[in-house]
This record gives C-alpha cells, sequence and structure tokens, in this order.
C-alpha cells in the first residue's frame, strides 16, 4: 500500500492542526459522512413523525383522539370523519390472515428443519423467498383476477353450506358472497406473510441446540414430541418476534388488500362484507380529498398507521433480541 | 474501484436524462369525461406535438389538485359553486357533456330491457329493495323474468362529479333519498362496495354478479355493460343514448357570470335522459402562461374534436356555448 | 402398547400436517407465476416495449413509458439510497458499534425496514409534491430511497461485520488510518455481501406501488423530465387492473409478468452471489 496523501487545502488556516496531520483529518471526514448517513434514519423516522402529524392538526383538534378512533362514520359530505372503520377493517384482516398464517408457516418451518431432505431444503428455501419477492401488486391483482372468482363462486358458497349454519359462528358468513371482501383479502395477505413467517421460525428452529434434541430422541420421543417438546418451547420467542414482525407486514400492506377489500366505510359483521383498511383509504382517497379537514383526517390515519406499526415492530424487536441474548 | 465507477455513471445518466425536458400539460380530475380527453389529447399530440396528460383521479381530486395549484387544470363534473369560485380564485367553464346510466350484470339480460323509475331506484340503493324479483320492480317490468337473487350496489369509494350527478338526481327524484342520503361527490351509501372511479365501477359491476351500479355512458357502451331504460320526468323510458343526451341539454340556460354552474338532471322533455350532466374545466385565475396553454387545447378541440366525441356518444358542446366560452376566456386574458 | 400406538398415530399426524403445510406454500408460489406467465406471455410484443399507450378504444400502444420511468425513478432511489446507506452501514459496524447511539440506530433501522410503504408516500407528499406544487418523478425517487436505505443499512452493517477483526489489525499495524482500513480491507472484504444486499434492495423498491401514488403519480405520454409527473409501471398495473378494458388487463399481466421476472431474477442472482461468496 503506497501511502501517499495530496494535500488537501479546504480554506483553514496553515496553523490548522489539520493540515499537519491529514490522515486524522480525512479520517474525521470520513467518519462524520458516516455518522451523519446513520443519523439520516433518524432524522427520517422524527421527520415522518412530525410532518404527518403537523399536517394532522386540525384532524387533532378538531376530532380529538378517543372520538377520532371510536367513530366509524367517514362521510366527507357533512366533514364528520372517524377512523374506526378502517381501523376496524385494518385489525379484521390483519388478525384473519395471522390466524391462517401462524399454523402454515410454522408447518412449513417445521417441515424445512426437521424433515426435509437435504437436497430439497435449500430449493425449498428458495422459492419461500420468491414468494417473498413477487411485488405485493402482483398479488393484489393476481387477487381480484383468479382469487376472487374462485372464493365468490366456490369458496364462500361452500362455507356459507357448512359453517354458515351452525348457530351464531354462521353470521360470519352471512350475506351475498362476491369474492370482494374481507376474507379474500385476508387470504391473500396470509400468502404473502407466510413467507416472511416461515423463514424467521425456520432460523429460529434452527438454533436449537442438537444436544437437546438428541438427548429427547434418547429418551425415546417419537419426533413430533421432540418438535412440540424441545423446538418449540426452546424458540418460542423467536418464533413470537417472526409472528410479530409479519403483523407489522400485515397492518402496513396496501395493494394486496387495495384489489379486493371494497371500499366500504363500515364495521362489517360479516367475513363476507367489504370493507376497508387504513392503507386502502390513504391509497383511495389521498389525491381526491377535497376539503381541508377531508385532507388532515387522512394524514391522522396515516400517523396512527404509523405509530401502530412502529410500535408492533418495536416489539418484535424487543422479542427477537432477548431471545438472542437469553 | 469498480463499484464506484457504477455508481458514477449512474449519476451521469440520471442526471443527463433529466436535462432533456418536454413540453407538457397536465391535468388531472374527473373519470367521466376521461375517454374524450384522452382521445382529444392523443390527436392534439399527433397534431401538435403538445403532450397533455390527463390523469382520472376522480371529479374531487381535480378540484382539490387545481385548488392547490399541483396540475395547470382541474376537472370535475359537478360544478363548483360560483361563491367557491371565487373563494378558490379559480375560472370554470364546461367541455363537454354526457349522461350517467344505472348498469346492471343479471344473467341473460339485455342493454334497455330493465326499466326502472327514480323512486324504484333509490329504493335499491337505499336497500329496500335487496332482491331483484322483488314486486315493485316487477310490477314495471312485467314479462322480463328476474331472478331471486340478492341486488349488489357497486358506488364510487372516491370523490366523483359522477356520484354528484347521480346522487342530485335521486336527491330530486326521491325525497327519502334527500334526507337520509342527500347529494355530494362522496355520500354515506347504505349498502353497497366501493369502486375506484368511473373504471373501477365498471370493472366490479362486470366482475360481480347480480349488481347494479351507474357509470358514464361511454363507460357502459365500451365495456358493452347492460344499461337500464329510466322514466324521464315527462313519464317516457328512454334508452340511454347520444339523442336523450342531448335533449337534456337542449333547454339548458348557461351563465357565464356563475362560472357555467348549472345541473342537468331530471329536466323536462319527452326525450330528454334524466341523468345528464357537463363536465367542467377549472384554471387557477392567476396562471396566465399555463391557461393559455390550456385553452389552446381546449379551442381546438372544440373546433376539430366534436366527431371524437360523438363516437364515444358524448355531446359536444353547441356552437353558441363555444363562443360564449371563448368570449370567457378573452375576458380573463387567456385567450 | 396403546400410549405408544396412539403417540405413534400423533406423530404421523402433525407430520403430515407439516408437510401438507409446505405443499400449500409451494402451491401458492406455483400457482401465482403460473397465472402470471399464462395470462401475461401473449401480450408480451415488441410494442409492449417500443410503444406509448393509446386511450381506450384506440387499437395497440404500449408501455415503453412506464417501463422508462420506472428506470429513472428507481435510478434516483440507487443514487440517493445506496450511499447513504453504505455509509450509514458503515458508522453502525465500524465507528459506531460499541455506542448506545449506533445500537440504537441499528433497532431504529430494523424497525424503518417495515414502516407501511404508504405512509412514506404520504410523507413525501408532505414535504417534496406540496411544497414544489406539483407531482414530480424526483418525489417517486426520494420515495423509494428512504425505503430502500434501511434495507441497504442493515445488510451493509451484517456483511461489514462478518469481516475478521484480524484483517483490520494487520492494516492498523502497517500505519493505516480507520479510513483507510475501511474503505480498502473492510469494504473489499464486504463487497460482495454488500452488493447483493443492493441488489435485493433494488429488487424490493422495483416492485412498490403505494409510495409512487402520491408523489410520481402517472403519466400516459412518455417523459424523461423528473419534475413531471413520471409513469412507472407498477401505479400503472394498479391503474389498468383496475379499469374495466379488457387490452389494458391484457397489459397488466404482460407488466406484472415482466417485473415478476425482473424481480425473481434479482433475487436469486443475489442468493447466488452470497452462497458462491461465503460457501463456507
Amino acid at each position: 500500500m503506497g501511502i501517499y496523501f495530496p494535500p488537501i487545502s479546504l480554506g483553514f488556516g496553515k496553523s490548522n492542526m489539520a493540515n499537519r496531520n491529514p490522515i486524522d483529518y480525512r479520517d474525521k471526514i470520513f467518519k462524520t459522512m458516516t455518522f451523519a448517513a446513520a443519523m439520516m434514519v433518524l432524522v427520517l423516522i422524527a421527520g415522518i413523525f412530525f410532518s404527518l402529524v403537523k399536517q394532522a392538526v386540525p384532524a387533532i383538534s378538531k376530532f380529538g383522539f378517543f372520538r377520532f378512533i371510536s367513530t366509524a362514520t367517514w362521510d366527507p359530505v357533512h366533514e364528520v370523519f372517524g377512523a374506526a372503520a378502517s381501523l376496524y377493517g385494518t385489525i379484521v384482516t390483519t388478525v384473519l390472515a395471522m390466524s391462517i398464517a401462524i399454523p402454515v408457516s410454522i408447518g412449513i418451518a417445521i417441515f424445512m428443519t426437521e424433515l426435509c431432505p437435504n437436497f430439497l431444503k435449500s430449493a425449498m428455501g428458495t422459492a419461500i423467498e420468491l414468494l417473498a419477492a413477487i411485488p405485493s401488486i402482483i398479488y393484489g391483482m393476481w387477487g381480484l383476477f383468479t382469487l376472487a372468482p374462485i372464493m365468490g363462486d366456490t369458496v364462500e358458497p361452500f362455507l356459507q353450506q357448512t359453517i354458515g349454519r351452525v348457530p351464531y359462528l354462521g353470521s360470519l358468513f352471512s350475506g351475498t358472497p362476491l369474492g370482494i371482501d374481507i376474507l379474500t383479502a385476508s387470504t391473500i395477505l396470509s400468502i404473502m406473510i407466510i413467507p416472511f413467517m416461515a423463514s424467521i421460525a425456520r432460523d429460529t428452529f434452527n438454533l436449537t441446540p442438537q444436544v437437546l434434541r438428541e438427548s429427547a430422541y434418547g429418551i425415546g420421543a417419537t419426533r413430533w414430541e421432540v418438535i412440540r417438546n424441545v423446538v418449540i418451547p426452546y424458540s418460542r420467542k423467536g418464533v413470537l418476534g417472526g409472528i410479530v414482525i409479519a403483523m407489522g407486514r400485515a397492518l402496513g400492506e396496501t395493494m394486496a388488500v387495495a384489489f379486493v377489500l371494497g371500499n366500504k366505510h363500515e364495521i362489517a359483521h360479516s367475513l363476507l362484507d367489504a370493507s376497508a383498511t387504513i392503507t386502502v383509504t390513504l391509497a383511495n382517497e389521498f389525491t381526491e380529498a377535497d376539503s381541508d379537514i377531508y385532507m388532515a383526517s387522512l394524514f391522522y390515519l396515516a400517523v396512527i398507521l404509523f405509530v401502530m406499526s412502529f410500535l408492533t415492530l418495536a416489539a418484535a424487536k424487543f422479542l427477537l433480541k432477548e431471545k438472542i441474548e437469553s | 474501484m469498480k463499484l464506484k465507477n457504477i455508481f458514477l455513471s449512474l449519476v451521469f445518466i440520471a442526471t443527463s436524462l433529466s436535462l432533456t425536458a418536454g413540453d407538457m400539460i397536465n391535468g388531472a380530475g374527473a373519470t367521466f369525461p376521461y375517454p374524450v380527453y384522452s382521445a382529444w389529447a392523443f390527436n392534439y399530440y399527433r397534431a401538435t406535438g403538445v403532450k397533455l396528460n390527463y390523469q382520472s383521479i376522480g371529479s374531487g381530486g381535480g378540484v382539490r389538485q387545481i385548488k392547490n395549484r399541483t396540475v395547470d387544470f382541474g376537472a370535475s363534473d359537478a360544478p363548483v359553486k360560483p361563491a367557491d369560485l371565487k373563494k378558490m380564485n379559480l375560472i370554470q367553464f364546461p367541455a363537454i357533456i354526457g349522461g350517467v346510466v344505472p348498469v346492471v350484470n343479471i344473467r341473460g339480460m339485455k342493454p334497455g330491457q330493465l326499466k326502472l323509475d327514480g323512486e324504484t331506484l333509490s329504493k335499491i340503493l337505499l336497500g329496500e329493495i335487496s332482491k331483484w324479483n322483488d314486486p315493485r320492480i316487477a310490477v314495471i317490468n312485467k314479462g322480463v323474468s328476474l331472478p331471486d337473487a340478492n341486488i349488489t350496489v357497486v358506488h364510487r369509494s372516491d370523490g366523483s362529479g359522477t356520484t354528484a350527478i347521480f346522487t342530485s338526481y335521486l336527491a330530486t327524484v326521491s325525497k327519502d333519498w334527500s334526507e337520509k342520503v342527500g347529494k355530494g361527490k362522496s355520500v354515506n351509501w347504505p349498502v353497497g362496495i366501493g369502486g375506484k372511479g368511473n373504471e373501477g365501477v365498471a370493472n366490479y359491476a362486470k366482475r360481480v354478479k347480480n349488481s347494479i351500479g351507474y357509470v358514464e355512458f361511454a363507460y357502459a357502451k365500451q365495456n358493452k355493460l347492460t344499461y337500464v331504460k329510466l322514466r324521464n320526468k315527462n313519464g317516457y323510458f328512454v334508452d340511454p343514448s347520444f339523442g336523450a343526451f342531448k335533449d337534456a341539454a337542449a333547454g339548458a340556460k348557461w351563465n357565464p357570470d356563475k362560472g357555467y354552474y348549472l345541473w342537468l338532471v331530471d329536466v323536462p322533455g319527452d326525450g330528454s335522459w334524466p341523468i345528464a350532466g357537463a363536465s367542467f374545466i377549472l384554471l387557477g385565475t392567476e396562471k396566465l402562461a399555463a391557461n393559455r396553454k390550456v385553452v389552446k387545447f381546449f379551442d381546438w378541440s372544440f373546433n376539430t374534436g366534436d366527431a371524437t366525441a360523438k363516437k364515444l356518444t358524448y355531446v359536444p358542446l353547441p356552437k353558441s356555448l363555444k363562443d360564449s366560452i371563448r368570449r370567457y376566456w378573452k375576458r380573463n386574458g387567456i385567450y | 402398547m396403546n400410549t405408544l400406538t396412539k403417540r405413534k398415530i400423533q406423530n404421523k399426524v402433525a407430520l403430515s400436517l407439516s408437510v401438507l403445510a409446505a405443499a400449500i406454500g409451494l402451491f401458492w408460489l406455483f400457482f401465482i407465476l403460473w397465472d402470471v406467465f399464462r395470462h401475461g406471455l401473449s401480450f408480451i410484443t415488441p410494442d409492449l416495449f417500443t410503444k406509448d399507450p393509446v386511450p381506450p378504444g384506440f387499437e395497440g400502444g404500449g408501455l415503453r413509458n412506464a417501463f422508462v420511468g420506472q428506470m429513472l425513478i428507481t435510478l434516483v432511489a440507487m443514487v440517493i439510497g445506496i450511499p447513504i446507506g453504505v455509509l450509514g452501514g458503515t458508522f453502525l459496524s465500524e465507528y459506531g458499534r460499541h455506542s448506545k447511539l449506533g445500537r440504537f440506530i441499528s433497532t431504529l433501522s430494523d424497525i424503518m425496514v417495515s414502516v407501511p410503504s404508504i405512509v412514506i408516500g404520504t410523507f413525501v407528499y408532505a414535504i417534496m409534491v406540496k411544497p414544489i406544487g406539483h407531482f414530480n418523478g424526483w418525489a417517486g425517487g426520494v420515495a423509494l430511497a428512504i425505503i430502500m436505505i434501511p434495507v441497504v443499512i442493515r445488510t451493509t452493517e451484517d456483511m461489514m461485520s462478518l469481516v475478521p477483526w484480524s484483517l483490520r489489525e494487520a492494516a492498523f499495524a502497517l500505519g493505516a488510518p480507520y479510513y483507510k482500513v475501511i474503505t480498502q480491507v473492510v469494504y473489499r472484504g464486504a463487497a460482495t455481501g454488500i452488493f447483493t444486499g443492493i441488489l435485493l434492495s433494488i429488487a424490493r423498491v422495483a416492485g412498490e406501488t403505494a409510495p409512487l401514488l402520491f408523489t410520481s403519480f402517472n403519466n400516459s405520454f412518455f417523459t424523461t423530465n423528473l419534475n413531471d409527473s413520471t409513469p412507472s409501471l407498477t401505479v400503472t398495473i394498479f391503474q389498468y387492473a383496475m379499469g374495466p378494458y379488457d387490452d389494458w388487463h391484457g397489459m397488466a399481466w404482460a407488466a406484472a409478468l415482466v417485473i415478476t421476472v425482473a424481480i425473481l431474477f434479482i433475487t436469486i442472482a443475489g442468493r447466488l452471489l452470497i452462497k458462491w461468496r461465503y460457501r463456507s
């Protein structure tokens, strides 16, 4: 390494320490640059939060917090806005998607760590990664053109004929099956988050020490018993962290649900009803909000979504970190 | 360092590309006239080389974007009230006339076969009539086979002038509607699912069985949707057509001093279609240079675009109205 | 004996269920890919790449404007996002690795990876579209860059931490200052990893739609001037798939096919690269 440093002059005085020791000076510049770049993360997060809050101020002062999140009316004509319907849609689609995705992705993780023959392992891994890489708009579009007709024509009428007849539970499947509803949206959402959850679960399963497994096998446990009583308890926190990360994804997903949710600002009682999420409301109405309070209310929704997903992911980070440290 | 070289060439490409500026007019708003504006813009580009980028985001968006001056012109099917024009410092003129038609998706039903009147239509949209074989629909449709199926209403999810025209018709013909829902660019729909833009409603109406929606006629025609006959003020059932829209607009009294503020719903006349409307252009009064470019486009389209409009079943403005608009432009110093 | 049979049955059932779950996962992947190929392939024509869109009702046309616009927006995102991401990651793995602030920022950037992209769209609208006065391609690029930064930071930090300390110490011993050590030793050691991280971040943003809806907006004409609203493939897919026209649907499928193939290609390339580099 030929160490040659061309003299640099940035207009500082000759007596400056830096000029006498250019090595030190350049290191400082580089360090400052990297520091500034890292600080961008902080600046951006704070910037996003404060600028959204600033834009939302008219709505915050008009509707308050509890009134805003508990009002289900979204009425641009009379300028009454409440987040309850969108919030409800966001939570219901997320919870439903999670309840489909959790068992499937844990199953995938078990298959990949405990059952899969070695030559298949990397192929499976690639496939799951590809599923995660497909853009959400493709999921959404595919949902509208392919999944919605299947749901509306076959799956939903079947559910109505079967579960729909069970008292109480049946009311969840009342209404006309259109395929453009909460159930279809949640299904697409679950397909989207399965790869995230499965790969995190796989990684944490892999962390289980081989010794533990082998000693369980040694006392005659079946494979399933090893998984249930050794692997899963050992990696519980990691899996939980993965679930929460995936939940954060589901909360903030826009395009996969925008096509098939039907944009209805109402608290739906049936899974076959149309609904709206915060993200879909933003995507559809952001460029078209015509009054200032309407616009501010949309920014208010954005603030709520941001805080929700931030807290969720912070919780996930916390869970995963504890796992690694313990 | 190879990475550095790649990176530097990326910077170079990005900067060099962004320096090649073009001549572009930006407009946004109503989806109702999108087919005709985009056709006009396409022809205008071929003839003059000037690009007019019109994005159909809904009339609510059109008003919003011109109010914030994020576009050169906004478009709205719901005329802005003269007082609001003054407040937002806008000028407004109509550019095209068309009709909103209810469309249904019922297996075996042919366009124009199903007949409805204002009262029944509003009851369907209020959710009071929820099945197609309801006696209140059957009584005006003797001999038409109506399925025993639930009706799904498809409405707009965005701020829409088409909705404004449609709901102002419903509010005119039904007292119930006017009390329970009212009229406006976006209303609180009692039932149904929402599609984005005329495009979205047409798409949902096409895919969802036993549905009813409402779109500008060009969308119904281009997508072969099943439109409905409506009873007009004089008591006749009419098909939506060029002639029926023209009749609806025939008696209109346009007033430039009010920014041509006018609705064309439920107008008298034996052949008039009851849900017609004009689509309006909004300009920021102070943006003279940009406005001249926009006005040049509409002047060109008024001169040469009538045939294109007719082909899409829009009604071009009558000559007297075009002349009045040109005088209005001159008065505002942009023509 | 009875409990043993029961346990064996339990074992079989549970394991079969997990095989089933894996099959379901693969099934979706192939179902979606097959559908995209099936619908999109017939609309892949030279016109798609060389012609601009025509209004509904006219024959022909393509999506040249959206392809070029998408590339320009992504380019802007790369020019902004890559240097900030790589430098930021450098700070976290080198200068700031033991500081509280460093670890705090590292955690924050992990969280930022999953901030809903539509929220970033609304943020950029507030800082770049509203003040400037019109939709513009730059805003779209900035929005994508913001999504890209934490992804690049994370992989850069991870990959640089993998470079053994002994290498750095050897360079220090020769009297090299820290920045020389980083640029000439650590970067060299971690280059493949960082490059892969950059590739994956490009794959991630190339498919984003939500942050572009209110920033770069859309344009039905060809433009290379990013001061105008700029078309992108993803927003075009949204508009066309939501629209009622059959030829719009066809073009949306074709665009979906192109974007999916491109992203899958980048992802696989990145994965192979990592495998080849870190074989051990």
